[in-house]
C-alpha cells in the first residue's frame, strides 16, 4: 500500500520542527565530486589480473618454466650435447626422491627366471626394487622385476641423469630446459618482431587512410589468403633452417593479425575529438600517431602477443617433427618431442617430459592471455 | 473508479553487480486501468525500465524481484515461473523496445519475425498467419506489405523497423501494450509519427498502455496520467494535467524546467549532480544532494506521500503542514501559465 | 550474387597463382642441380637428363612448361628420389584418399560435438556445466595434436592395448575406421575446443541480444526462442572458423600421419623434404593451397547464401 501521510500519524508527526528549515537555498549545488581515487589504467588492469586466480598461476607457471629455462641447462655438469655412448637410454633418477620411489632410476625387465635373480653377476646386489607378476611357465618359475638401472648396468654410483639420456648418452634435463630456451626464445622474437611490423604497417594504413590503406590492405589480404603450411615450408627451403629463418618464416604471416587490430584502432580514434583538436592545434603526424592513439592499443596489443607465443612454440615443434625445424644436435622443445616419439615404447620419459613441459606451457601461456584480455577489457569478460 | 487491470504493489527488484547488490527499483505502487496511458517518467537508471521488465519477467539473470506484487487478471505475476509467462508475453501484455535497429534478428525475414509467435502458439496456420501479418503491416503503416513481408530488416529504416515491431507487439492482440523509450532511438522527424501510430493503436486495439519515456515533453499529448520516477522511487504521481499544471515535487520542478519549449528565453535549466549510486541508496530523500529546497529532514527519513487530490500524490517533506511554504520555480511557474493559455486552461 | 561469387572466385584463383609461381621459383632455385649426387652420370648425361626436364633453360621457359604440363597434362613432375622415375601425380593419387578420410573425419566429428558443447556451455552460462567446457577447451587448445597423438598413442595403444599402435594398411570399412581411430581423435580435439569456445561467445552473447528479447516477449517459449533466433545466429559466424580449422587439420595431419605410419600425404611431405626431393614437395605443396584455397572459397560462397545481407548485396 501506498505509504500516505496522515495528520494522525504518530511517526511523521512529532519531528523537530527545526527540521523543517530550507539548508542548501544559497548553497550552489555542484555536480558531486568522485570520492574515490582515481586508478591508473596499468593499475586498474593489474587489480583484476591479480583477482583472477587462474591467470596467476598461469603467470606463475610460465615464471617457473622460464627460471628453468635459463637457469636449468646450468644445474648440472653436463653439456647440451655431451655424449656419452656408454650411459645411453638411461632412465631418470633423482637421488633425492628415489627413496620415495619416484625417479629412482627404475625400468621394468619382462619374463625373468625367479631362481636366477640371486644370481649377482646378473644382478648385482640391490639393484632389484621390486618383483611381481611371479608366474610358472611349463615348469619354470618366472616374474617381472623392476631393477634400478643404474646399479644394474653397472653404472658408477656418482652418475645420475635426472631426466635420463637418450639414444647417444645426452642428459635429457639439459637437453630439455635448453630446447624450452631455444623455443621460447624463436616464440619471443618472432612476436616481438610480429608486433613491432603490426603496429608500423597498421598504424601506417589506418592513420592515413583512403588509398594508401587500400593497397596496404589489399597486400594482407593476398599474403592472409595463403596457407600458412605452404608459405613456412617454402620459406624455410629457400632460406635453409636456422633459428634466424624459423623466426622469419614465423613473421611471414603473423604480423598480420596484429596490423588489422591497430588498423581499426585508429580508424576509431582518429576521428574522435580529441585527435581532431590536437590536430587543429598543429600537432604532428607522428605525435598523433604515438601519442595520442597508439596508447589507446596498448593492453590488446600486449594480450594479442601473449596469445602469439603459444602460436609460435607450437609451430616450431611442427618444424622440427617434419624436418623443417631446429635440428639436432641442438635441441628444442619440438627436436626433444620427434626424437622421444621414435622411442616411445621403450623410454616413454624420453617423450612424456617434453610432453608435459609444452603442455604446461601452452596451457599456462592461453590463460595468462584471457587472463589479461580480461584485465584490460572488462567488457569482453568471459567471451 | 474502476479495479485496475494491473497492480503493482510495494515491488522492489535488485541486481547482483560485480561490486554488489543495486537496488535499481524500491518498493513502488503502480496501478494501470483499462484504455488509459500510463507514462512513467525519469532519468536513466531510475528504475523505469526495470519495472516493465519485472512485469513481463525477462529481468536479466542476475535480477531478481526481492518484494512486492504484480497483480495481473487475479494473479500475483512476481511469483509466475517462466513457464506461467508463456500465456502473458506477447498474448496479453506487448512490448515495443527502445532500439528498433537491433530488435530484430538480423538474418530473419520481416514477414518471418512476426507471424512466428502466431504459428508457434498454434491458434494460426502459416496461410492465416501471413494473411494477419500482411494485416498488420498495412495497419502500421508499411506501404507494399506483400513485397515488404519477404524482405529482411537491413532493407527497411529505422522508423519502418519500430512500426514492424509495434506490428509484432500487437500481433496476437494483447491487452496492455509497454512502450519503453519507444522513439528515443528515432529521429525527431519520425518521433511524432511513431506516437501517432501508437495512439491509433490504442483507440482501435483498446489497448491500455505503460509507455516510458525520460522526455515528457514527448508524451505531452498522449499521457493520461504520469508516474516520476527517482533513484528506484516513485516520487510524484497523478493526472497529466496534476503533473503538468500542479507539480509538487522539487524533482518534477527540475524535470518540467528542463524541457525546451519555443517560448523559454532564460537559459534551460539542468538538474545539479549526478543521480544517487544505487550500490548504497542514500538515507531520507535520494534526490536531497542535488535539491535545492532540500530540508534538514530530507537526508534523515524518507518522505511519504503527502495527498494532494484524489488522484494525485508527492513524497516530499515541503508538503508536511510544518514545512516552509515554498513556491515552484519562477520560471517553471511562467512557463505552466503559458502552457494554460496556450491550452485554453483557466483556472 | 553472382557478382560475389566471381569476385571471390578471382581472388582464389590470383593467390593460387602467387603461390604456384613462389612455390615453383623457390623449389627451383634451390642451390645445386637435382640429379647431383648421382657419381655413376657422366657430365654428358646429366646434361641430357637436365635438357629432358627443361632445366637449360631458363627458369621462366621452364616455369612455362611446367605449368603447360600441369594443366594440360595433370604431369606435375617426376619424383627423383623417393620413387624414381614416377609421376609425381601418380604417387599423390595413391596419398590423397586416406589423408582426406582421417581429415574428412576430424572435421565432421568435431563440428556437432563442438557446437554441442558451446551451446552447452553458453545456456549453462557460469554454472560448473561451463567451468568444466571451459576448462577442456583451453587443454584442448592448448596442447598441440601431436602432443596428443603420442600421448593417445603411448596410453590407449600401447599401455591399454584399447588401440593398434599404427595404422594397419589391409583394414576395410570398420576395422579401418577402427584403426584410425586415434589419428583422428588427435585431430579433432583442438577443433572441437575451438569450436565450442567460438560459439559459446558467440551464443552467450546473442542470448543477451534484444531480438531474443523480443523473440521472448512476444511469446516465443525460452526453448523456441533459443532455437530459433539465438542459435541459428551464431552458428552463421561460425562458418568464420571453418577455414582456419580445417587448415589447421591439414597441418596436424602432416605430423599425426607420420606418427601413426599412416601412408598419406604427410608422411610424404616429410619424406620428400628430408629426402630430398622438391618435386614431389612442390606438387604437396600445391595440392594443399588447393585444399585451403576451395575450402576458403566453400565457405565464403556458402555465407553469401545463408547471410541475407549479403545475399542481396547489402553492406556486410
Amino acid at each position: 500500500m501506498l505509504n500516505v501521510y496522515t495528520p494522525d500519524n504518530e511517526k511523521y508527526n512529532n519531528i523537530d520542527k527545526s527540521k523543517f528549515v530550507l539548508v542548501q537555498a544559497e548553497k550552489e549545488i555542484h555536480d558531486a565530486k568522485f570520492e574515490t581515487k582515481a586508478v591508473g589504467f596499468f593499475k586498474d588492469a593489474a587489480m583484476r589480473f591479480i583477482r583472477s586466480k587462474i591467470s596467476v598461476v598461469a603467470l606463475i607457471g610460465i615464471l617457473f618454466i622460464l627460471f628453468l629455462a635459463i637457469f636449468g641447462p646450468g644445474m648440472n655438469e653436463y653439456g647440451y650435447n655431451d655424449q656419452n655412448l656408454d650411459y645411453i637410454n638411461l632412465p631418470p633418477k633423482i637421488p633425492v626422491l628415489a627413496e620415495y620411489g619416484i625417479f629412482d632410476g627404475g625400468r621394468v625387465l619382462q619374463n625373468r627366471r625367479v631362481d636366477g635373480l640371486d644370481d649377482t653377476s646378473r644382478y648385482p646386489e640391490g639393484c632389484i626394487l621390486r618383483v611381481f607378476n611371479e608366474r610358472e611357465v611349463k615348469g619354470v618359475k618366472m616374474c617381472d622385476i623392476e631393477v634400478d638401472y643404474y646399479k644394474y648396468a653397472g653404472i658408477p654410483e656418482d652418475v645420475v641423469f635426472w631426466f635420463g639420456s637418450d639414444y647417444l648418452g645426452r642428459d635429457l634435463w639439459t637437453r630439455m630446459w635448453r630446447g624450452a630456451r631455444v623455443s621460447l626464445f624463436i616464440a619471443f622474437i618472432s612476436v616481438f618482431v610480429n608486433v613491432f611490423i603490426g603496429i608500423v604497417y597498421g598504424a601506417v594504413a589506418g592513420y592515413y587512410g583512403g588509398k594508401t590503406d587500400m593497397i596496404m590492405m589489399r597486400i594482407t589480404e593476398i599474403i592472409n589468403a595463403m596457407p600458412q603450411l605452404v608459405v613456412v615450408t617454402l620459406f624455410i627451403l629457400f632460406f635453409g633452417t636456422g633459428i634466424l629463418s624459423i623466426i622469419l618464416a614465423l613473421v611471414v604471416q603473423n604480423w598480420i593479425g596484429t596490423a588489422r587490430m591497430i588498423r581499426a584502432q585508429f580508424y576509431r580514434f582518429k576521428g574522435s575529438e580529441y585527435v581532431l583538436a590536437s590536430r587543429t592545434l598543429g600537432v604532428k603526424d607522428r605525435v598523433l600517431i604515438f601519442r595520442h592513439i597508439l596508447p589507446n592499443s596498448i593492453g590488446p596489443i600486449i594480450t594479442r602477443a601473449m596469445m602469439a607465443i603459444p602460436g609460435a612454440i607450437f609451430t616450431e615443434s611442427f618444424l622440427a617433427y617434419i624436418g623443417l625445424g631446429i635440428r639436432a644436435p641442438e635441441s628444442s622443445i619440438g627436436v626433444l618431442l620427434s626424437q622421444g616419439q621414435k622411442v616411445m615404447q621403450q623410454y616413454p620419459n624420453q617423450v612424456l617430459f617434453p610432453a608435459i613441459m609444452i603442455s604446461i606451457l601452452m596451457i599456462s601461456f592461453n590463460m595468462l592471455s584471457n587472463g589479461l584480455r580480461d584485465a584490460f577489457d572488462p567488457t569482453q569478460r568471459g567471451a | 473508479m474502476d479495479k485496475p487491470i494491473l497492480e503493482v504493489k510495494n515491488l522492489s527488484v535488485s541486481f547482483n553487480a560485480f561490486s554488489g547488490t543495486v537496488r535499481a527499483v524500491r518498493n513502488i505502487d503502480l496501478e494501470l486501468y483499462k484504455g488509459e496511458t500510463l507514462v512513467i517518467v525519469g532519468e536513466s537508471g531510475s528504475g523505469k525500465s526495470v519495472t516493465t521488465k519485472a512485469i513481463l519477467g525477462i529481468l536479466p539473470k542476475n535480477g531478481r524481484i526481492d518484494s512486492g506484487e504484480i497483480i495481473y487478471q487475479g494473479e500475483d505475476m512476481a511469483k509466475y515461473k517462466e513457464k506461467d509467462f508463456y500465456n502473458i508475453r506477447g498474448k496479453r501484455i506487448s512490448l515495443v523496445f527502445q532500439d528498433p535497429l537491433s530488435a530484430l534478428n538480423p538474418i530473419m525475414k520481416i514477414g518471418k519475425q512476426i507471424t512466428e509467435a502466431l504459428i508457434l502458439s498454434g491458434k494460426y496456420d502459416k496461410k492465416s498467419a501471413k494473411k494477419r501479418a500482411i494485416e498488420l503491416m498495412e495497419a502500421v503503416g508499411i506501404p507494399k506489405p506483400e513485397l515488404r513481408y519477404e524482405q529482411y530488416p537491413f532493407q527497411f529504416s529505422g522508423g519502418m523497423r519500430q512500426r514492424i515491431v509495434i506490428a509484432i507487439a500487437l500481433a496476437s492482440d494483447p491487452e496492455i501494450l509497454i512502450c519503453d523509450e519507444p522513439t528515443t532511438a528515432l529521429d525527431v522527424t519520425i518521433q511524432s509519427k511513431i506516437l501517432e501510430l501508437i495512439n491509433e493503436m490504442k483507440a482501435k486495439n483498446d489497448l491500455s498502455i505503460i509507455f516510458i519515456t525520460h522526455d515528457l515533453g514527448v508524451v505531452a499529448n498522449m499521457a493520461d496520467r504520469i508516474c516520476v520516477m527517482y533513484a528506484g522511487k516513485i516520487v510524484e504521481f497523478g493526472t497529466a494535467e496534476d503533473i503538468f499544471y500542479r507539480p509538487a515535487h522539487p524533482y518534477t520542478w527540475a524535470l518540467l524546467s528542463s524541457i525546451p519549449d519555443l517560448d523559454t528565453k532564460e537559459k534551460l535549466f539542468s538538474i545539479p549532480g549526478a543521480p544517487p549510486n544505487m550500490l548504497a541508496p542514500p538515507k531520507g530523500d535520494a534526490f536531497a544532494q542535488r535539491n535545492k529546497y532540500a530540508l534538514a529532514i530530507d537526508f534523515e527519513e524518507e518522505p511519504p506521500f503527502f495527498k494532494l487530490s484524489d488522484t494525485h500524490y508527492a513524497a516530499t517533506w515541503l508538503l508536511h503542514p510544518d514545512a516552509p511554504k515554498v513556491e515552484m520555480p519562477e520560471i517553471l511557474a511562467h512557463r505552466i501559465e503559458r502552457m494554460k493559455e496556450a491550452n485554453g486552461i483557466v483556472d | 550474387m553472382l557478382k560475389y561469387v566471381f569476385e571471390r572466385v578471382l581472388a582464389m584463383l590470383v593467390t593460387l597463382a602467387i603461390i604456384v609461381t613462389m612455390g615453383f621459383m623457390v623449389i627451383r632455385l634451390m642451390p645445386g642441380s637435382m640429379f647431383e649426387g648421382n657419381p655413376d652420370m657422366s657430365p654428358e648425361q646429366l646434361a641430357a637428363l637436365e635438357a629432358k626436364y627443361h632445366l637449360d633453360k631458363p627458369l621462366l621457359v621452364q616455369y612455362g612448361y611446367f605449368l603447360r604440363d600441369a594443366f594440360t597434362k595433370g604431369d606435375w613432375g617426376t619424383s627423383l628420389k623417393l620413387y624414381p622415375n614416377v609421376p609425381v601425380w601418380e604417387i599423390l593419387q595413391t596419398r590423397i584418399p586416406i589423408s582426406m578420410y582421417i581429415n574428412v573425419y576430424s572435421l565432421l566429428i568435431s563440428l556437432p560435438i563442438g557446437v554441442i558443447l558451446g551451446i552447452v556451455a553458453a545456456i549453462k552460462k557460469n554454472t560448473w556445466v561451463d567451468y568444466t567446457v571451459s576448462f577442456l577447451v583451453v587443454i584442448c587448445i592448448s596442447v598441440p595434436s601431436f602432443v596428443f597423438a603420442t600421448l593417445m598413442q603411448y596410453f590407449f595403444a600401447f599401455k591399454m592395448e584399447a588401440f593398434p599402435i599404427i595404422y594397419e594398411p589391409t583394414a576395410v570399412g570398420m576395422a579401418k575406421l577402427y584403426s584410425l581411430a586415434l589419428p583422428i581423435m588427435a585431430l579433432a580435439l583442438s577443433p572441437i575446443a575451438r569450436v565450442a569456445r567460438y560459439l559459446r561467445a558467440e551464443l552467450a552473447e546473442t542470448i543477451n541480444s534484444d531480438f531474443m528479447l523480443l523473440a521472448k516477449t512476444k511469446g516465443l517459449t525460452e526453448r523456441q526462442a533459443t532455437i530459433n533466433h539465438g542459435i541459428r545466429n551464431s552458428l552463421l559466424p561460425l562458418m568464420n572458423i571453418i577455414v582456419p580449422m580445417f587448415t589447421n587439420i591439414l597441418g596436424g595431419s602432416l605430423v599425426i600421419e607420420t606418427i601413426f605410419a599412416i601412408p598419406g600425404m604427410g608422411g610424404m611431405m616429410v619424406n620428400s623434404i628430408n629426402a630430398p626431393d622438391y618435386e614431389v614437395t612442390l606438387a604437396i605443396l600445391i595440392f594443399y593451397s588447393i585444399i585451403s584455397l576451395s575450402t576458403i572459397l566453400l565457405v565464403d560462397i556458402s555465407y553469401g547464401i545463408i547471410d541475407p545481407r549479403i545475399r542481396m548485396g547489402g553492406k556486410k
